[in-house]
């Protein structure tokens, strides 16, 4: 029996191995074998998924032109992004902007954009820190960090431009006449005592999530950042930093960037709050959960109906977060094996377009999978709001 | 018929800036326990709490809401039906002090005109990076007439109290709900002497 599995293992492996090897990849196979789980083994979801996610071309002959290319192209990010207005707050002036300084009431002005980009960053530093507590992985120092920001003392990191940000306040108490005692001590306690800095030289791997997250928030200024992005690029960058490929290993910062823009690309809408009430928006795509749930289960439904859980209590963070915060990690990465491998991955097809003739006729993999989730899902936390638990 | 289980029930809701220790406070409240590292809030989640007041078994639906601004359409969708509103921030964070204008706005807006408010300055364990002094929580809540406590999950400091004084105060305007208790004969919980004690568990 043992056997019988070990030798089905090696085949599928065999199988993931032959297509990956092909000129071109058959996009069809790939998302059918994709669907079914990619073997943890030999880094072959990352590679998978940087297929699926349309990072890497089908054409395996174009992929070192992209990913030089692209890599390229992150790097610049960081330096424009990250590395020359860090130089600019320590040195207190820019390169080419001997007029600036941190007053400067001037919209353009580089200090006043750096302030600005500070508010972003505490909320990013605040999130980054949360980021998977289940396992040990993000608080341990990655094996490439970034050389420039955590080699030159010249260039301020980025979470220390947040601590900076609020002055430390000191209590000044009147103990008898004229005699003034400075309350506050400089002993910092850590907060988030787990996810501390690593010293000079190296960089723990919440710090790099956190500058792809700004980097992010810098390119798209109108979204910025929200939360739960954190959430989505969090198992994308745990599998890439795990590639037993060292070539791939190295460049986890920036492939992770580029899947997870990506990635965004498609879900998007779901962050914005202006668009809650689109068609696009994730109010319209509860909705048409909701009206799946009510063609496919209908009991189901109508209990969820009478017991008032609406869908935002549950669906919200399952479609926003794409399930990351429901499950560990190893089967949160395991369950979008499957729904990146869906050609249909973020959408709900409407029920009421083939409901009359009794078949679904499309039946989408999305659709299954969200629906099976929905039916096997624990309910929030508490249990059912608004009424006395029922046994079952 | 399903027997009922409780005599009332409370909904309650927790708001405030992210990264303040809403979760925090309701995990210690609801479980007893802490963690550092929670996971982000997004949109709203909720937990039960039976407790007993005045030989009332009281059941709490606490609902957590996410911080940041793009959850507001889904957050404020409940404030309609919080029968008492827990404002939260964070001592050492200026920022979520400086915001609760802006929550109370939004409760003004959003909320029944009756909901019980209190406002929790958490996080009172970090003496050392305390920016807000306790006197400051105390002038906004008196200035708007609100209950406050500096409160600590970590160091379970006036968790418990907060919400049973919350509680306390639903129940004390709940007279219909409950006819052999003449309303009017309800002593109200003296928030002085509350405040003693907070000082004295912060200290």
């Amino acid at each position: 029996m043992v056997h019988r599995i070990m030798a089905a293992y090696k085949a599928r492996l065999l199988e993931f191995d032959a297509l990956l090897k092909e000129e071109t990849i058959d996009v069809g196979r790939l998302r059918d074998l994709c669907f079914s789980g990619v073997p943890d083994e030999g880094g072959r979801r990352a590679l998978c998924w940087k297929l699926l996610l349309h990072y890497l071309p089908l054409d395996r002959t174009q992929w070192n032109d992209t990913l030089n290319k692209k890599r390229a192209q992150y790097n610049h990010f960081v330096e424009e992004m990250v590395v020359e207005p860090a130089r600019l707050s320590k040195n207190g002036s820019g390169n080419n902007h001997v007029d600036d300084h941190p007053l400067n009431p001037n919209p353009e002005s580089q200090w006043g954009s750096f302030f600005k980009d500070n508010e972003v960053l505490a909320q990013i530093d605040k999130d980054v820190r949360r980021l998977c507590p289940d396992i040990m992985f993000f608080q341990r120092g990655t094996q490439f960090p970034c050389e420039v920001i955590v080699n030159d003392p010249e260039v301020e990191r980025l979470h220390r431009r947040v601590t900076h940000s609020s002055l430390t306040a000191t209590a000044v108490t009147r103990k008898g006449l004229g005699i003034t005692k400075l309350e506050a001590s400089n002993r910092r306690s850590a907060q988030t005592e787990d996810y501390h800095p690593l010293p000079p030289g190296s960089e723990a791997h919440w710090e790099v999530v956190e500058r792809i997250l700004f980097i992010y928030a810098k390119l798209n200024p109108g979204q910025s950042y929200v939360q739960g992005m954190n959430e989505i690029i969090g198992p994308i960058y745990y599998t890439f930093a795990n590639d037993p490929n060292i070539a791939f290993r190295e460049n986890a910062e920036a492939d992770c960037f580029w899947c997870f823009i990506s990635l965004m690309g498609e879900i998007r809408d779901f962050f914005i709050r202006t668009l809650d009430d689109s068609e696009s928006g994730i109010g319209a795509m509860m909705e048409r959960l909701m009206s799946n749930l009510r063609h496919h289960d209908h009991q189901l439904w109508n209990r969820l109906r009478t017991q008032e859980l609406r869908p935002q209590f549950f669906s919200f963070r399952w479609l926003t977060l794409l399930l990351s915060q429901e499950f560990d990690l190893p089967d949160v990465i395991r369950v979008w094996d499957s729904l990146f491998a869906d050609a249909n991955r973020f959408q709900l097809p409407d029920p009421s377009l083939h409901s009359n003739d009794g078949i679904a006729k499309r039946c989408y993999a999305a659709e299954r999978f969200w629906l099976q989730y929905e039916n096997s899902a624990a309910l929030p936390s508490g249990g059912c709001p608004g009424t006395a638990q029922q046994s079952h | 018929m399903a027997k009922k289980t409780y005599d009332l029930l409370f909904k309650l809701l927790l708001i405030g800036d992210s990264g303040v220790g809403k979760t925090c406070i309701l995990f210690r409240f609801s479980d007893d326990a802490f963690n550092t590292t929670f996971i982000s809030t997004i949109g709203i989640d909720f937990k039960i709490k039976t407790i007993e007041l005045r030989g009332k078994k009281i059941k709490l639906q606490i609902w957590d809401t996410a911080g940041q601004e793009r959850f507001h359409t889904i957050t404020t969708s409940y404030y309609r039906g919080a029968m008492g509103i827990m404002l939260v921030y964070d001592i050492t964070n200026a920022k979520s002090f400086d915001n609760i204008a802006k929550w109370l706005r939004n409760i003004d807006e959003h909320a029944n005109e009756d909901v019980e408010k209190m406002i929790l300055g958490n996080k009172c364990d970090m003496e050392d990076k305390r920016v807000i002094n306790k006197e400051k929580g105390e002038s906004i809540a008196l200035e708007h007439g609100i209950r406050f406590l500096e409160t600590s999950a970590k160091a379970n400091i006036n968790i418990e109290q907060a919400f049973l004084e919350l509680a306390e105060a639903i129940l004390n305007k709940t007279p219909g709900r409950d006819p052999q208790e003449n309303p009017e004969s309800v002593v109200r919980p003296d928030r002085r002497n509350d405040r003693g004690t907070a000082r004295q568990c912060c200290a």
